[in-house]
């Protein structure tokens, strides 16, 4: 629902078009949506002038219009919410490996552990955790270029240096 | 869902392998020094 509010007058135009309806049809597709769900909405002729409106961006259709766009185009508004949450899903992984630690900060708590003897782990353990979180970490850079380049922009940021 | 969503999704779990791996290690690493503090605060003598 919240994708929809953000659905611009272009994309219920393409919604449209990708069906190969013409206006005329649009409006009997969103009268028949409302008769679905026994709604009350505007005559043929009525939403005949409105649907130009909204698509040029002039009008935004207010809700219950809004809500019979995503009855009709399911599918397609399905795909953006997907999309939506993608976005946000980037938003945390970006955020997420920023606050990872930096290898120097590895590199010191590897010292400091190594500075006096463990009884539960051994000098190798230690080299070896240190040894395997800064691999993790090259990796999680490696991985955030090839998100950058699937995505085609810097959408997702810079983790490491 | 289109091949690259899917692909998307892919890096993203892997990513999120890597960084949960990356804070397991250094969990470990913190904990040994939170071993060395402990013992001297609870230990009255």
């Amino acid at each position: 629902m919240r994708a929809l509010a953000d659905v611009t007058g272009e994309t219920l135009r393409s919604w449209r078009e990708s069906k190969g309806w013409d206006v005329p049809r649009m409006a009997r597709e969103l009268r028949k949506a409302a008769r679905d769900t026994g709604e009350d909405v505007a005559a043929h002729h009525g939403l005949v002038k409105m649907i130009p409106q909204w698509e040029r961006g002039g009008r935004a259709p207010r809700e219950r219009y809004r809500l019979l766009y995503l009855k009709v185009f399911e599918d397609m508004a399905g795909g953006m919410a997907a999309g939506a949450d993608l976005v946000m899903r980037l938003a945390e992984i970006r955020s997420h490996a920023a606050s990872l630690p930096a290898p120097d900060e590895i590199r010191t708590l590897e010292a400091a552990a190594l500075a006096k003897p463990r009884k539960t782990m051994t000098p190798a353990e230690i080299r070896a955790r240190a040894a395997e979180a800064i691999i993790h970490l090259r990796e999680v850079a490696a991985k955030i270029a090839e998100l950058s380049a699937l995505l085609g922009d810097d959408a997702v940021g810079e983790a490491e240096s | 869902m289109s091949t690259r969503d899917d692909e998307i999704r892919r890096v993203v779990a892997e990513l999120d392998a890597h960084m949960a791996a990356v804070e397991a290690s250094v969990a470990a690493l913190k904990a040994l020094l939170a071993d060395d503090e402990a013992p001297g605060q609870e230990d009255p003598s």
